[in-house]
């Protein structure tokens, strides 16, 4: 049989609809992890550890582990380990992503310059440090802007700004989110401030081989993201747009993927839409976040993380097409910072119509951080119906059935 | 009846798998997962199967059987094969798994203390270093079904632990065990080791 490596780090809410997947398919899998499994002794051909941290050590870790067991893919889970993915899978000659073309998608700032100098729409950028003088940089900027760091995820640190003063603010908090987050003092470390685009966004969910890209699904974001802060709510598929705007997505996320030099695996992209055309918000080499990907079925039942790994052996997936009825999924952003102290409303808001799954990640005890300083999810709820307007609903009437309780003090 | 009476529905269940639904039971109240070709000596659906190039393993349960592909075969030109194969077992009217496969099957104490044994010396110790341990809660038959605690209980690894540890931990040392069943209650977990943090 063949075997997958999968990389899954120990923070990732994606190891079990990835390992659930392999197992499906009934291929030896090895999870390989940052931090050494319990059982690890136990099962040496199916538990690894390597440091994702170095990626020229996790190179030579699984070329090591695939003389004794070869291996025949390797699956990065999420975007946290998708460059060692690349750099893995090319130190084994399997198909893979160039290292700088995932890295430069991973870091805001490399992916504005190289989308700069293609020709798809982007929003206008400047980089700067947080050190950097902020007075003069508010003078350079158009207003409403946005304010990301480099290389956070999940919205984690995005802010929109609309004047030179809240630039200011919005700036020193950014700085403040991302010293926390990397553990050192921002003034060095490097943001970007973008045109706010002022559209409707909608997302797509791809796969490219050999650089072409087939469009899995894309979804629409009926709740408004106008900011300050961008909490991801509720993706539809398939989207309301016309065929027009669907193809300009799809057009826009292959020329994304060119421009950045991606050619193998999931894609994941954002885009606005406004009288100009598509704008890239964002492309990563990843699939949907979360638990999202459950809301995807392929063919008579596969799941979007079965068809990665079949791409990743090798194996066709032209048939495949995303079923028919529409379908979607409600991110549950984590309702206030404290102690989660109990969810309740959970069975009501399973029993509505078109409503398939509630998952709750939040456990009581945790400590919960709402955006911009953090980005957690509280749960997930999945919907099908026959019109994408009938999911949105049900998603929004199972939502407001649920109410957690923390305590914030 | 006719084998054209026998409807059977095609369900890839990914890449490599494809489950077959049959509209009446093929194996009644036995379930049992071919790995390979010598398993499945006695068993004569397994060897009908087993006869067609291309077939990797096979699982049969009640009035599905799910094969696995061992090669690059075409879905569309062994589906046709594997179809003709489950009509033929059957019209044959044979028992789909040989009662010397099923009752070679300890019984279920003896299944039960050797894989408590498992649990006691090889996996306990081991998740022990995360706060965690695995209770076994019964066997039924050769299914087991098992229980997380302490920092497995709703840990973002829970899944790896169970799937890339401890089943092949017990596998390997009671081999005839059917399905591992985890009747963890995760989202009771207050003290998970690992939980995800990130998108």
């Amino acid at each position: 049989m063949p075997r997958v490596v999968l990389l899954v780090p120990t923070t990732t809410y994606r190891a079990t609809d990835f390992l659930r997947a392999a197992h499906a398919m009934q291929v030896d899998v090895t999870v390989a992890s940052e931090e050494p499994s319990t059982l690890e002794s136990l099962a040496p051909d199916a538990l690894l550890t390597i440091q994702f941290a170095d990626p020229a050590a996790a190179v030579r870790q699984v070329v090591e582990f695939s003389r004794r067991h070869p291996v025949d893919a390797v699956v990065g889970v999420d975007d946290q380990v998708s460059v060692v993915a690349a750099e893995v899978s090319r130190a084994l000659s399997l198909p893979h992503n160039p290292p700088q073309a995932v890295a430069a998608a991973r870091n805001k700032l490399l992916m504005r310059e190289a989308l700069a100098r293609s020709n798809v729409l982007s929003p206008a950028h400047r980089a700067a440090r947080f050190g950097d003088d902020i007075d003069a940089l508010a003078g350079e900027v158009r207003f409403p802007c946005v304010v990301k760091p480099v290389d956070l995820a999940g919205s984690r640190g995005v802010i929109r700004a609309d004047s030179p003063e809240e630039l200011v603010m919005v700036i020193e908090r950014v700085g403040t989110i991302v010293a926390a987050a990397t553990g050192r003092a921002a003034d060095d470390q490097s943001l970007v401030v973008e045109d706010y685009i002022d559209g409707p966004e909608y997302a797509l969910e791809g796969i490219l081989t050999a650089g072409e890209l087939r469009v899995l699904a894309i979804f629409d974001k009926p709740d408004p993201l106008v900011g300050p802060y961008f909490e991801e709510t509720i993706y539809v598929t398939p989207s309301r747009l016309d065929t027009e705007a669907r193809t300009a997505i799809a057009s826009a996320t292959e020329d994304a993927a060119r421009a950045l030099g991606l050619r193998e695996g999931p894609v994941h992209a954002e885009l606005r839409i406004d009288g100009r055309g598509a704008w890239l918000i964002e492309i990563n080499p990843r699939s949907i976040g979360g638990l999202c990907s459950r809301v995807l079925r392929f063919g008579t039942g596969i799941s979007l993380e079965q068809l990665i790994i079949a791409h990743a052996l090798g194996m066709s997936i032209d048939e495949l097409e995303r079923e028919e009825r529409p379908a979607g999924v409600m991110m549950i952003p984590a309702p206030a910072t404290g102690t989660l102290l109990e969810v309740v409303g959970v069975d009501e808001a399973r029993s509505i119509p078109g409503i398939d799954e509630v998952a709750i990640t939040a456990r009581p005890g945790q400590k919960l951080v709402t955006l911009p300083e953090e980005s957690n999810y509280a749960g997930f709820i999945f919907a099908r119906g026959d019109t994408p307007r009938e999911v949105e609903l049900a998603l929004r009437e199972a939502f407001a059935l649920i109410r957690f309780n923390v305590d914030w003090r | 009846m006719t084998p054209e009476e026998i409807k059977i529905m095609a369900d890839p269940v990914s890449a490599v798998s494809c489950k077959f639904t049959v509209d009446r039971p093929v194996s009644p109240d036995r379930s049992y997962y071919f790995a390979h070709r010598e398993q499945a000596e006695g068993s004569p659906l397994a060897t009908r199967l087993f006869d067609i190039d291309g077939v990797g393993a096979v699982l049969v349960t009640h009035d599905r059987v799910t094969v696995t592909k061992g090669d690059a075969s075409d879905w569309r030109v062994i589906g046709k094969e594997i179809g003709a194969a489950i009509r033929a077992h059957i019209m044959s009217g044979e028992p789909a798994i040989s009662d010397d496969l099923w009752q070679g099957l300890p019984p279920e104490d003896e299944l039960r203390e050797r894989v408590q044994e498992v649990i006691e010396r090889e996996i306990n110790p081991q998740v022990a270093a995360h706060g965690g341990f695995i209770s076994l809660l019964d066997v039924k038959e050769n299914v087991v079904y098992i229980q997380m605690g302490g920092g497995c209980q709703g840990c973002g690894m829970a899944d790896v632990t169970l799937k890339q540890g401890i089943e092949k931990a017990i596998r390997h040392a009671v081999p005839q065990i059917g399905e591992i069943l985890d009747a963890t209650d995760h989202a009771s977990g207050r003290n998970p080791y690992y939980s995800p943090s990130k998108k």
